[in-house]
């Protein structure tokens, strides 16, 4: 029933942006800047871009706004636009990614951290040597597994929702996140 | 129940299990057939572990001036009007770093055939309407004399005919 209203709540503010309130842009973009950008971030590993094409996500809903048509979830609607963006952003710019980035956030607390010799600092290496192997073992799986995953894990989607935005069945993205999630037990087992 | 492992449809239990989203009743009958399932008790395990390494990713946080940005980038398409809206929206394309490549690319073939075209012989265009025209002019005049050539054989005999009459 949460779900329900919810639902009814974001497209009907999505209807007044259409008709012209730019207030109730902003609490759509109140409520989703978060998700979005962290799916984006957990999608392509680099936060400059993943805010680069968050922006974009947002510019496309607010242009889109004289053609919307509540004829799915809004969330749906709006990880569509994240995903296709975040896809081809990976497709054209996979090997274009610089090798500093998979170092970016280890490098940095480390060298806040060791000039502190606090007793914390063995475990904050482990714990970011950890978060890597999380991060390259999400970076490994397909791009379908990783977007699949990162909506049903850290957004909490449906999997109904999950195969609209995938343009696939419900079937085909159940068998999907098997797959993906025993490859990431498969990478991740040492860490259990 | 049937092993969730064993059958492919009943797998998605597993993992709405692993994700606490399944409902009370079916993690009870779930939870049962995992005591009498080695199988069953190994993937939850396994999966749990999985859940709390990915617990462990928190995403950093978003720029404060993010809504700025954003704002201002909407404000400067609003300005715009047509052109911001059908061209801006290839802003992500032109992101893409093989575009740049290929635009370097057509514009080393364009140079190429530009600097190229000065060797290749040039026929002065002037000249060639004006011979063309001459030799339409000698035909014509070919054509006129044969025309007056054949009146003047029949011309006097229609003469004589009407002096008669």
């Amino acid at each position: 029933m949460v779900a329900v209203a919810a639902l009814e709540y974001d497209a009907e503010l999505m209807l007044r942006v259409k008709e012209g309130d730019g207030a109730s842009f902003g609490l759509l973009l109140e409520k989703y800047r978060l998700p979005v950008i962290h799916f984006l971030y957990r999608m392509v590993q680099d936060h400059g871009i993943s805010e680069e094409l968050g922006q974009e996500v947002f510019l496309r809903v607010y242009r889109s706004r004289a053609t919307y048509e509540p004829t799915a979830k809004f969330t749906t609607w709006l990880f569509r636009i994240a995903t296709h963006l975040a896809l081809n952003w990976l497709r054209d710019g996979k090997n274009e990614k610089g090798q500093e980035r998979l170092d970016d956030d280890f490098g940095q607390t480390a060298s806040r951290d060791v000039p502190d010799r606090r007793p914390t600092v063995e475990h904050s290496l482990v714990h970011q040597a950890k978060l890597e192997e999380v991060r390259r073992a999400v970076e490994l799986l397909p791009e379908k597994q990783r977007a699949a995953v990162l909506m049903h894990k850290y957004e909490e989607m449906e999997y109904s929702q999950i195969a609209a935005v995938l343009n696939c069945s419900e079937s085909a993205i159940k068998s999907l996140l098997f797959r993906a999630y025993e490859s990431l037990r498969v990478r991740l087992a040492h860490m259990a | 129940m049937k092993c969730p492992i064993e059958t492919q449809e009943n797998a998605e239990l597993l993992l709405s299990y692993s994700a606490r989203r399944l409902n009370p009743e079916s993690t009870a009958i779930l939870e049962a057939h995992m005591e009498l399932c080695p199988a069953c008790q190994e993937f939850r395990d396994g999966q749990r572990a999985l859940w709390e390494a990915l617990d462990q990713w928190e995403a950093r946080p978003v720029s404060a001036d993010f809504d700025r940005r954003l704002y201002r980038r909407i404000e400067e398409q609003d300005r715009m009007g047509w052109w911001a809206r059908t061209f801006g929206s290839m802003r992500p394309v032109f992101l893409r770093p093989a575009l740049p490549l290929a635009a370097m690319a057509c514009l080393v073939l364009v140079a190429g055939f530009i600097i190229d075209e000065p060797r290749q012989t040039v026929v002065p265009t002037a000249e060639v309407p004006q011979v063309v025209r001459e030799v339409e002019q000698v035909e014509r005049t070919l054509e006129d004399l044969e025309m007056l050539r054949q009146f003047n054989l029949v011309a006097p005999v229609s003469n004589s005919d009407l002096s008669r009459s």
